[in-house]
Parts: C-alpha cells; structure tokens; sequence
C-alpha cells in the first residue's frame, strides 16, 4: 500500500469557495451593481428634496368666488406666497376654466362656495391637482383666510386668532422603555431598509446558488467536480463563496449607506438645500451583530433550500418551477412587515420573528424597534441556527443523490429514498 | 502490487443491474483497457472505483489497500465520460483549480498547470477563456485537469470519443509516458483499435457481467491455440478437393469464408485436439495445392464480437444516463 500522501494545499471547500467568489468578483456586473447601489441610493435622499426645491412651488390660478367675501383675501395671501391669483366673475362657467387649463393659460381654478366660511366645499380643480406640496400650501393658506373670517364672525381680534393658531410642537420619539428612544419615523425606516436589504440579498445570492448549481449540470461540468471532490465539500464551498460575493456587497452599501445619511446635510448642501432634522438612530454593536446573524443564519437557510432544488433540476425552466414555493415563501415576511412594524412586542411579531422561514428577515427590524426581548432575540436565533443545520445536512444529501442525475425530476417518494441513503 | 482490486461489485438501478458482481486485478504500472459494448456497465463500475457512486455489494481496494474516497483522491485522476469545465475561467486557472482540489498548493498546481500545457501544445491559450476553444482542445485541457496532480493511478472514462486521429495520437502517447513513468492508466473504451494499440491488459464486460479478462498477448494465444487457420487454394478444383478434408468435423468444427482483405478464401476453426498439422497433413494427403496456409492470430475485435456475441453488441441497450 502506498502512503497516504499528505495534503499539501487548501481543503476543497476552501478550492470551492474561493473559485465561486473570484468568479463573481471578476464580472463588470458585479462592480457596476455594487457601486450603483450606493448611487441609487444616494439618490433617493437627495434627488426628491431637490426636485422638490427646484420644482415649481407656485401656481397660476383663477378664483371663483360664490360667497362674495372670501375671494379678496385669499387672492392677497396667495399672491403674498408668490401665486399668481386672479378673480373672475362669480358665474364664470367652470366649462370655460377648464378650457383655459386646457390651453395652458392656468395651472388650475378654486371655487370658494357661496356658503363658505361657515359650510360649503372648497373645490379645486388643476394640473398640479396631485403635486402635494403645492397642494399643502394651497389648503394651508385656504385654512388660514377661512379661519380667519370665522374669528371675524364671532367677534375675535385677528391677534388672538393668530394665538389660538399658534402651532403646537409635537414630536413622537419609539422608545420600548429605554430612555434615548429614538426619531419613530427613522427607527421604521432603518428597521425597514434593514429588512428590504436581508430580503433582497437572500433573494439574489440564496436564488443565484440554485442557478449556479444547475448550470455546472447543464455544462457537464459537476461529474469532474463531483471526481474530484466530494459532494458536501462542492455544496458547502458554493454557498459560501456566492455568500461572500453577497456580504461584500452588502457591506460596501451599507458603509455608503451610513455615510450618505450621515453626511446628509453635506450632501443636501452641496445642492443647496436644507437637510431637515432628523439622523440615524444611533446603532451599537450588538445591533450591527443582529443583523450580520440574520444575515448570515438567514442565507444559509435558503441557500441549503436552493441547493438542493438546484441537485434535483436538469434545466434553468426546472428550476424556475421547482423554486416557486421557495420565493412565495419569502414573499411572506415581506407582506408580514407592517404586522411586524405595528406591533412590535404583539403575539404576532412573537411568532413570525421565531418561525425560521420569517425570522431571518423580520427579526432584525423587530430588534431595531426594540419589540424582541433578548430572550426572544436568542431564541429566535438558536431556532434559525437549528434549522439551517436541519436543511443543510438533508440538503447535502439530497445534493449527493441528485447532482448526478440528469433528466427526470425525482418524485417526492424518491426524494424520500435520497434522503435515507 | 495491485493498482485496482474490485472484489465482486454490483451495482442496481430500479429493476436495471448495470453491474452484476464484477471482479477484476488490475496489476501496478499497466495500461489496462475495460472494454465492452455501450450500456455494458463500463462507466459505473468506473465511478464505483471513483467512489463516485457506492456499491451495492462488494468493495474496492485502489493502490495496494487505500478505500477510494478522500483517502485515495489525492493518488487518483479521473477523466470522467461526461465531461465538461467551467466557460468563464482562464485556461491555466481551470487546470490549477482541479491541482487545487487534488491536494496541491495554488503555486504548484500554477507550474505543473503550465508544464501540462506546453506539453499538450495549448501555451499560447493558458490565459484564454476555455469557452473560446475547440472542442478538441477543451479535450485536451480536461486530461491535463486530470493528471495535473501526477497520480500513481489515471483512470479515464471513453478517452478517445470525440477526439480527431491527431489528439488521438497525442493522447495515446500521454498514456504510453505516463506508463513509462512507473504510472497506472486505466480505460474504458468500445473502440477495439485503441485499445489493441495499448492495451497489455484488458477486461471485457457485457450485460452488466464480465466475459473475460487477463493479458492481451495471453489471450490472443489461448483464442490462437484453439485453432484457426486461413487457406487459399492454388485453383477451383483445389477447393473441390478440399471439401471432404474440411467436411471432417473431428478436424474442423466451422469453415467460414475469409473476411475480405485477407488474401484467403477461407476460414477453418480446428476442432478441439486436431491441430493445425493434422489438418495440413490431410489437405496434402488429398493433393490439395494451397497457396497460403497460415495459423491465424485474431484481432481483438473478432474476439470480441465473438465473446460478446453479435447480438450483445448491437441489441445492447445504452443505460439511460439518469440511471447511471
């Protein structure tokens, strides 16, 4: 007998891993994603705040005054806001006002009901009809002349309506009991983006294992590999290398992404336009281990899912069908999110965020809202944990079997069969 | 010592028994041939050797004792039948890569990639895509995957299928080398050419079972030794004369007519115990003039359309190859 020679190199998986992760890296795609991503989403902080600022803020409107005593003032506040505001006659056919719309002459018309202030339904009608911004500033001046003349009626100086109209400050800060709490809006957002992240990466890297499977069939190539090295080694070296291509790009956008909200008042200067108030809420390590945990846990999952459905196909139009229920499945924790975001301490977020098909998802976003106890954090975790080595070992021997098969797709008693093997 | 020792194999799919308790030696540093029609079991019992898949009953011992598997792999090439690479990667990379998962280092793998290429006369290609090759080529990249490692065993699956008599010749003489350098190849062919060219031992294998096996040259004598003898006959009324001789059935068993090319007109299978003498002594006695008289070595085509029988060899159904 021949001594067993020593390995000299890397264990396959290693070879395996590497070979995925190169592969992908080396791809024009992979660098035009991955520098876009940040670049979309710088865009989404900034193009709307400028396009709202550049945006015409104003309008050319006609007003149509049936009570005779509202039209003036409004026309003055409206003008004092830069709108150019005319009156017509008060039996000017509304026929007529759209005609002008229609030639562009104005941007819309207002009819002031003859019962106004006290009843009746203000109606405006124009193309800027849906612009909410210039809608806002339309009702609040429309607000302010009726209330205006309602204190009139009743006697009340303009300065103490004025007082009365003096806005109340509030803010709403989410907090579970802990004293910083945070912006509410922003902990739905981070919570939200965090969420729509785990979702889009397990979709793309945890699907793309199922098609990088199929073609090393359809190239002929896997009988070498599988030669070569053995079947469990061939898996767990896919998984991890197309899981690497996806939390380097992750964590290139999320550092962009840090930085773009962090630097957004830079940013939003650079464009001359004012950031507003709020930043991210702050995020500490365990916050940032939660979510690499899902997001590790949470791909392993499904990419042991995926593998085993790519060993059982011969064909990508296979697989697209074989990976239907996978993908509808993933659809649930994204219908699932306001469940989740509504109530994040309630029996149902308990329960999506423990299931192991929804908590890699939902869970980062639960924690980030403060809903989950550390218990329930472990738990949840040591559930997903379980189950991903629960699938990967079934996944690996289905993988052994089916790998090598071509043609038919094996009945579910087959499949049984394979797992026994 | 032995290089492969398959010990009663089988192996069954459904209601299908691709191999039916095979046994066979192959002896250290030969070029061993399994030979059969397609469909025989050649492929799985390979990949049975490969631990590629397991049998169902008996066990294999490669290279004086080691298990095939892990233990094995790194003193194993395998050139599987279906054979494909990866289109994206770099020539010298895709062969570095197998090195790699045989147990080499990247830097060694990278240099003996490089000496396979030159040898196989792809170098001006080792930084070009395996998809812009030929065929032919890519061919050629896979045997270097196979034995970029130097494996004291070289098993290859159909080698020779696809490729043009130009690669055929370069891969006949790799073979030759690697044998030369104390190596083991090991072959699965249904082209009886190739393997009657190279072939020191072979195995035979049809229907899942083994017909026969040992040294080519041993049993290309014992199928000699049996008894066949081409004649041809000076004139027409020399075959008349022969008839009787050759009607004789303790002397000759079958009288078939030569094989066109062969410069004889006929073909005489001795009985058993007769001899070729006793024959030549009996055609002399009955005045027959012969212009040829010659004991016939048959080619290892003919032994095997023989041994397999024609029937096998054509009706012989290809095992559908999710079965295999």
């Amino acid at each position: 007998m021949i001594a067993a020679r020593k390995r000299a190199g890397l264990p396959d998986w290693m070879v395996i891993a590497r070979r995925e992760l190169l592969e992908r890296l080396r791809t024009p795609w992979f660098i035009i994603v991955t520098l876009l991503g940040p670049v979309m989403m710088i865009a989404l902080v900034v193009v709307p705040v400028v396009l709202g600022r550049v945006g015409d803020q104003t309008a050319r409107i006609q007003i149509v005054d049936r009570s005779g005593r509202l039209g003036e003032p409004l026309r003055v506040a409206l003008v004092a806001e830069r709108w150019r505001a005319e009156l017509v006659a008060p039996d000017t056919d509304e026929q007529l006002l759209l005609g002008r719309i229609r030639d562009d002459r104005i941007d819309g018309f207002l009819i002031i009901p003859a019962a106004a202030p006290t009843a009746g339904t203000f109606v405006y009608k124009g193309d800027n009809g849906s612009a909410e911004p210039i809608m806002r500033s339309l009702n609040r001046v429309i607000y302010g002349v009726v209330l205006a003349a309602r204190g009139d009626a009743l006697a009340l100086p303009a300065d103490k309506v004025a007082a009365l109209l003096a806005p109340v400050d509030i803010t709403t800060r989410h907090t579970t009991g802990d004293d910083q709490g945070s912006s509410g809006l922003a902990a739905f957002l981070v919570g939200y983006v965090v969420m729509f992240v785990l979702y889009l990466s397990i979709v793309l890297y945890a699907a793309n294992v199922l098609r990088s499977v199929v073609q090393e069939k359809t190239n002929r190539v896997v009988e070498i590999m599988v030669a070569a090295a053995k079947p469990r080694a061939l898996m767990l070296g896919k998984i991890l290398g197309v899981g690497s291509v996806g939390l380097i790009q992750v964590t290139v956008w999320a550092v962009m992404g840090v930085v773009t909200i962090n630097q957004r008042g830079a940013l939003l200067g650079a464009f001359g336009v004012d950031a507003g108030g709020w930043s991210v809420p702050p995020m500490d390590a365990v916050d940032v281990g939660v979510i690499l945990t899902y997001f590790l846990l949470g791909y392993f999952f499904y990419a042991a899912i995926f593998a085993a459905i790519g060993a059982m196909v011969s064909s990508e139009q296979e697989a697209q069908q074989a990976q239907t229920p996978v993908m509808m499945i993933l659809i649930i924790p994204m219908l699932c999110v306001q469940l989740v975001a509504n109530d994040p301490r309630g029996a149902v977020a308990e329960v999506l965020t423990q299931v192991p098909f929804s908590s890699a998802i939902l869970m980062p976003m639960r924690w980030s809202l403060g809903g989950a106890s550390t218990v329930s954090l472990v738990v949840s975790m040591l559930i997903l944990a379980g189950s991903t080595f629960l699938v990967a070992r079934l996944a690996a021997r289905i993988y052994r079997v089916g790998i090598l098969m071509y043609g038919k797709r094996p009945s579910l008693r087959e499949l049984v069969r394979w797992l026994r093997y | 010592m032995l290089a492969v020792r398959v010990v009663g194999i089988s192996k069954r799919f459904g209601n299908h028994v691709a191999v039916d308790d095979v046994s066979f030696e192959v002896p250290a540093g030969v070029i061993y041939g399994v030979l059969g029609p397609n469909g025989a079991g050649k492929s799985t019992t390979l990949r049975m050797i490969n631990d590629i898949i397991a049998p169902d009953s008996g066990h294999v011992e490669l290279l004086g004792g080691l298990r095939p598997g892990p233990e094995a792999a790194p003193h194993v090439g395998f050139l599987p039948e279906e054979r494909g690479l990866y289109p994206k990667m770099r020539v010298l990379e895709m062969i570095a890569f197998m090195g790699e998962l045989r147990g080499l280092t990247g830097r060694d793998a990278r240099r003996r990639g490089e000496t396979w290429l030159e040898r196989l006369g792809l170098a001006q290609w080792r930084t070009n895509k395996v998809q812009d090759l030929s065929k032919g080529m890519q061919q050629k990249v896979q045997f270097a995957a196979a034995m970029i490692h130097e494996p004291e065993l070289i098993i290859l699956d159909e080698p020779w299928s696809g490729l043009d008599p130009i690669n055929a010749d370069v891969l006949r003489d790799v073979v030759r080398e690697q044998q030369a350098a104390g190596r083991t190849v090991l072959f699965s062919t249904h082209l009886m050419e190739q393997a009657e060219q190279i072939c020191e031992h072979i195995f035979i294998i049809a229907r899942g079972k083994k017909v026969l096996d040992g040294r080519l040259a041993d049993i290309k004598r014992t199928a000699a030794a049996e008894g066949r003898v081409a004649l041809a006959f000076e004139a027409g009324a020399d075959r008349e004369r022969a008839e009787s001789v050759l009607a004789d059935r303790t002397l000759c068993v079958a009288v078939r007519p030569a094989a066109t090319g062969e410069h004889a007109d006929v073909e005489v299978e001795l009985a058993i115990g007769a001899g070729a003498q006793r024959l030549l002594a009996a055609l002399v006695g009955a005045a027959v003039a012969l212009r040829r008289f010659e004991v016939v070595t048959p080619s290892l085509h003919q032994i095997f359309v023989e041994r397999v029988g024609r029937d096998a060899a054509e009706t012989a159904v290809r095992v559908p190859t999710e079965a295999a």
